[in-house]
């Protein structure tokens, strides 16, 4: 683990504000606390002189004063630690954030979308800690220990000496031990892992193992599970606790080195007593910043571990998400022909068929679609078939953009390629994703500012929404029905519907050319599924594009025309 | 007794079961004790020694100062590794009993009533908490009684010195230790009322964004939910700033006070000196009230793990709070209970004789629910029959599944060869009726053990062959046979592969009467129809009764008849 990461540095300015002031205030705490210990040494010096009270008050006041200084200093170094943390988390979330909108979809969805949201909300929580614990210390590592060192030199060099000596001794004593813990470790690291989740299996599976009758037998089970993990952790922990022996002992050992040479020179008579406390009271504080960062070594390296995922999703630049260059061509061509047909031409973006001719996608080295050609005429209901793991939504993902993809795509002989923006085409995926909110906003998504150029609010059209739920067989859902996040308050079945009213909805609302529906009954009973033909059957009627990815009879019968995506013979 | 205190109790008992046996804690409490005695006896020492010396004594009256310097450096640092070590053990040995007593209150309950732990993520955090109540004893019971106790022997040993100091370093230490956690407490629970509320809504927007993506890119809504997501952000952001001032609170209040004592013992030590003598001879007494003054210091340093644990114990309380409202320590109503003196129906070889299940105007509901989840329902399944029973979602397909294996409790009737359920034990009962549920759990480990606990003397061929009924020859032999492993919670596995492992289990148990409850669920929809054909082929037998429960259409010639559940309103 480096002690502090540049890319953090690169991506959040925040940090680089924070660490100059969090700087300044060590500093400062720096020369408070050298203060306190020489008022400190001078108090004790006269008390021992036998001086009276009045004689010292002054002194007790500047102390005073110091240890409110002091305590002040600690309270502005966590705030502006704290703030720190704040602001840095809600640049980088800002970053990846954009960072997931540029790379699209289909970089998201090879990526586990859950374990992405966790990276960029509570695992960014893990940062406080690195904030508020480490790097003040860290800073107060760098900027405090050299001058505490200077300090006990200008004083007494031996003492100086004994410190400087030993400090470097720490971190390569902490780097020895942290290798063989990491040896050991890596030994014992299958077996702790399948241990630490043992007990997780037992429970987890335990409606499964009641049905076999096996909940009794779990018992022995899970002490065996506990005891070993026990066993073997303690074998961990053995190594890896030395690292803070040696720190504790480097520290009280030259400590106490310096206290009995002090002892001796004041008995020679070569050292004078307020030296000698002088030094003895600075030494553990030279110490300290640097068994702080290790005491926080571990919710450090949490916190930056998080940073590390977050930074590998920043750095990722490896899947190229532009088109590649001859698609790129035509996109450029579209783009072109787009901008000479003028803003109103673009929103129907023409009609007539959708044509692919030799196209082509690859998902890393494998080519998922070879040279493939096809046409889905208008006023056609067209089916689109094949086994699972064929590319059928592969192709999919290549109409809309989401994956690169070479070749020919014309919309009544123009050419399409997804850009930023498809306005042509609308689409039902097999996730019904669906948001929190009315069903009426779910349906009417993005379509209304597409089609009014309102910005930023939806305003659903009543009268639309209801015939967009009556066309997907869902005129039973009420379009006010509040839903949760996940699309929570309605039933596999609805929420399925009501994501195919939605590519319904924008069709009708921007008269965009192509529906595209994947897999859009899988969920529904004949009824619903009758129903929802019905409403695809109405909008090839208009004059649409239609084209539905399904292997259910009900659908099959119902097609104009079924293309069958084969599987790929060569290898 | 309101539900407020009830909630408490419970989570003091399971904040009980986290607490290590004495015989296991006292050891690392007597080395963390050791430690902090020994942290404070060395600042004292060398102080002693430091002050003495400059009263140029002869190096004889030294000699124990020196070694006393040098064995507490040592000490300290040894007993301290010692201590932890020692804690650490004895908090994983309770780790066991503490599983184990989490466990012998989840069993009856489980799995219809663990409130909301059908969500895997839930379960995970359930035993998350679990094992987070370690710090109960590592974090929390452990550094209180360490620095309490070390504090205190401090206050005694300063005012044996100068009683006004001791009394002065007392009140410092209980005011810090009260403004330390009592108030900081209070400042952090008011911020994280304001904050939680706002990260919950972030980390909602967030997750529909990211899961959302494709979605929301297709339909040209991305930049405003961004736009949203950016304000919501920004009001997190305001809050945690405003709240920031209160953070700092706790360490500079102790480190203020440990000032006001050092200050404070000097204020009350200087007029010793000068003063006319007392117990003990001039040269000593200058080094004795140095020890007085610097003191104070260690103490404080011992101290500051007070705040800390405080911290700690408030974390502590959430997760056995969160423990004892997910596991509840009397099973609800729902939930049945085993009956005292069950009837014995079925022979142990139970597999000869047919089973005739009957259910009139049976109905069932969940713990926590006002209304029935099923009800109404009225059936009769004898053996041979394959029953395809359909409804729409939400009419209560999977509470009835979980009903016949008396996961949950029923009202009306429900027989077995005449017997009503009620009066057999449930290990009985569920020889007869088994079930595949919607989502199966697959242990980690091989497809052998995977597939043993159903039938523990079955012989690989007999695992073989059942794998090949369920179709599953092939895909076991790539990966390698009965010993490939299924990865945790069966990673390595397809959804419907899972349900095939799901079914071989249940054919190796051979229940008289099986319910297969929506095998298709995690399944995608191309391999769904394929499966459904195979589990009916599969599990067809003349002996057994198979109630099938699935939302996609089953062709005739899989079933001998058909149920519909009626939508419930």
């Amino acid at each position: 683990m480096r002690p502090l990461d540049p890319r953090l540095l690169r991506y959040a300015s925040a940090a680089r504000r924070f660490l100059l002031i969090g700087a300044l205030l060590g500093f400062a705490q720096t020369l408070v606390v050298i203060a306190f210990a020489w008022l400190l040494t001078r108090a004790i010096t006269l008390m021992v002189a036998g001086k009276p009270l009045r004689e010292i008050v002054s002194t007790l006041a500047a102390l005073a004063a110091v240890v409110v200084l002091r305590s002040v200093l600690i309270w502005l170094l966590e705030v502006s630690a704290n703030r720190g943390a704040a602001r840095v988390k809600s640049q980088l979330r800002a970053r990846v954030m954009a960072k997931l909108a540029e790379r699209g979809p289909d970089w998201v969805a090879a990526r586990q979308s859950a374990r992405l949201a966790t990276v960029v909300t509570t695992g960014l929580d893990e940062l406080d800690n690195y904030f508020a614990r480490y790097l003040p210390q860290l800073l107060l590592t760098m900027i405090a220990t050299p001058i505490l060192i200077a300090a006990i030199l200008w004083q007494d060099l031996a003492s100086g000496l004994t410190v400087i000596i030993v400090i470097p001794l720490i971190p390569v004593f902490m780097i020895l031990i942290g290798r063989a813990t990491q040896s050991i470790q890596h030994k014992q690291w299958q077996a702790l892992q399948r241990l630490s989740t043992g007990f997780l299996d037992v429970v987890g599976g335990l409606g499964t193992l009641k049905i076999y009758g096996r909940e009794r037998r779990q018992f022995d089970r899970i002490r065996s599970i506990t005891q070993e993990y026990r066993t073997r952790t303690m074998t961990v922990l053995r190594v890896s606790f030395l690292s803070g022996f040696v720190l504790e002992l480097a520290a009280s050992l030259s400590v106490a080195l310096i206290a009995v040479s002090i002892g001796l020179r004041l008995v020679d008579g070569t050292l004078l007593l307020g030296v000698g406390l002088f030094v003895l009271l600075l030494a553990p504080e030279a110490f300290l910043p640097l068994r702080q960062v290790g005491a926080q070594f571990h919710a450090a390296a949490d916190g930056l571990a998080a940073a590390d995922e977050l930074f590998a999703i920043l750095d990722d630049d490896t899947v190229p998400a532009a088109p590649t260059a001859d698609a790129a061509v035509i996109a450029g061509q579209a783009a072109s022909a787009r901008r000479a047909a003028g803003p109103t031409q673009q929103l129907g973006s023409g009609s007539g068929a959708l044509r692919l001719a030799g196209v082509t996608v690859r998902r890393g080295d494998t080519v998922v679609i070879d040279q493939l050609d096809a046409e889905f005429a208008p006023g056609e209901l067209s089916v689109l078939r094949g086994v699972s793991g064929v590319g059928k939504s592969t192709l999919v993902a290549a109409l809309l953009g989401f994956v690169p993809v070479t070749g020919e795509i014309t919309l009544g002989g123009a050419p399409v390629v997804a850009g930023a923006t498809r306005p042509w085409l609308a689409w039902a995926g097999q996730r019904p994703g669906l948001f929190r909110g009315t069903v009426a906003e779910n349906v009417a998504l993005g379509a209304a500012s597409a089609a009014r150029g309102v910005r930023g609010r939806t305003v659903p059209d009543p009268r639309l929404v209801a015939q967009a739920l009556d066309w997907a067989g869902a005129s039973e859902v009420s379009p006010a029905t509040v839903l949760g996040v996940n699309g929570d308050g309605l039933s596999g079945g609805q929420a399925q519907r009501v994501a195919a009213a939605r590519a319904i909805y924008r069709t009708l609302a921007t008269e965009c050319h192509v529906v595209i529906l994947d897999e859009p009954s899988s969920a529904l009973d004949a009824d619903a599924e009758a129903g929802l033909l019905a409403g695809l059957r109405q909008l090839a009627d208009q004059g649409r594009v239609v084209i539905v990815v399904s292997h259910r009879p009900a659908v099959v019968s119902a097609a104009d025309r079924v293309i069958e995506l084969q599987e790929r013979i060569h290898v | 007794m309101s539900d407020a205190t009830t909630t408490t109790a419970a989570a003091h008992d399971v904040l009980r079961l986290a607490q290590p046996r004495p015989r296991w804690f006292v050891p690392g409490l007597l080395a963390g004790i050791g430690s902090a005695l020994m942290a404070v006896a060395l600042l004292a020492c060398s102080a002693w020694l430091i002050t003495r010396a400059a009263e140029m004594p002869s190096l004889a009256f030294l000699g124990l100062a020196v070694v006393g310097v040098r064995a507490f450096a040592i000490g300290r640092s040894a007993f301290r590794y010692l201590e932890r070590l020692a804690s650490h053990d004895a908090a994983f040995r309770q780790l066991a009993e503490l599983r184990l007593g989490i466990f012998c209150r989840i069993v009856p309950v489980a799995p219809a009533g663990l409130a909301n732990t059908g969500r895997g993520d839930l379960l995970t955090r359930l035993v998350r908490d679990v094992d987070d109540l370690q710090d109960l004893p590592l974090r929390v019971v452990q550094p209180l009684l360490v620095a309490g106790i070390t504090a205190l022997l401090g206050v005694i040993g300063i005012w044996l010195i100068v009683p006004a100091a001791g009394l002065i370093v007392l009140v410092c230490l209980l005011l810090a230790g009260l403004l330390g956690t009592v108030f900081s407490g209070r400042l952090a629970a008011r911020a994280d009322r304001e904050l939680a509320p706002l990260r919950g809504a972030l980390a909602d927007e967030v997750l529909e964004i990211v899961e959302n993506l494709d979605v929301l890119t297709a339909f040209d809504a991305l930049s405003p939910r961004l736009a949203a997501l950016a304000r919501t952000d920004h009001r997190l952001r305001r809050a945690s700033l405003r709240r920031s001032v209160g953070v700092g609170v706790q360490s500079a209040v102790v480190s203020l006070f440990a000032g006001a004592a050092t200050l404070g013992a000097l204020y009350f030590g200087i007029p010793e000196l000068t003063g006319t003598g007392g117990l003990l001879s001039p040269q000593l007494l200058a080094p004795t009230l140095v020890v007085a003054v610097l003191v104070p210091m260690a103490v404080f340093e011992v101290f500051g793990m007070i705040p800390l644990a405080a911290v700690a114990w408030r974390q502590v309380q959430v997760s056995a709070g969160r423990v004892a409202n997910v596991v509840p320590a009397s099973p609800p109503a729902e939930i049945p209970a085993d009956v005292v003196n069950p009837q014995m129906l079925f022979p142990a070889d139970h597999a000869a004789i047919p089973v005739v299940l009957e259910l009139s105007d049976l109905g069932a509901r969940w713990p926590g629910q006002a209304q029935p989840g099923v009800a109404g329902v009225t059936l009769r399944l004898a053996p041979g029959d394959r029953v395809h029973l359909a409804g729409p979602s939400g009419a209560g397909k999977t509470t009835l599944a979980q009903t016949l294996v008396r996961f949950l409790d029923y009202t009306g009737s429900y027989r077995l060869n005449g017997v009503e359920a009620r009066l057999l034990s449930q290990t009985d009962l569920r020889r007869v009726v088994g079930l595949c549920e919607q989502r199966p759990w697959l242990f980690d480990d091989s497809i052998r053990q995977n597939l043993l606990f159903a039938r523990d003397t079955a012989s690989d061929a007999e695992l073989d062959a059942v794998l090949a009924r369920v179709g599953l020859a092939d895909w076991a032999a790539r990966r390698g046979g009965l010993d490939a492993r299924v990865g945790e919670r069966g990673a390595l596995v397809s959804g419907g592969q899972a349900q095939r492992i799901a079914l071989a289990r249940a054919l190796l148990a051979d229940f008289p009467v099986l319910i297969v409850d929506e095998p298709t669920a995690n399944v995608d929809s191309a391999g769904a129809d394929a499966l459904v054909r195979d589990i009916l082929t599969a599990a067809a037998d003349a002996h057994r009764a198979v109630l099938l429960i699935s939302h996609i259409p089953v062709p005739d010639e899989l079933v001998t008849a058909r149920v519909t559940l009626p939508a419930r309103t």
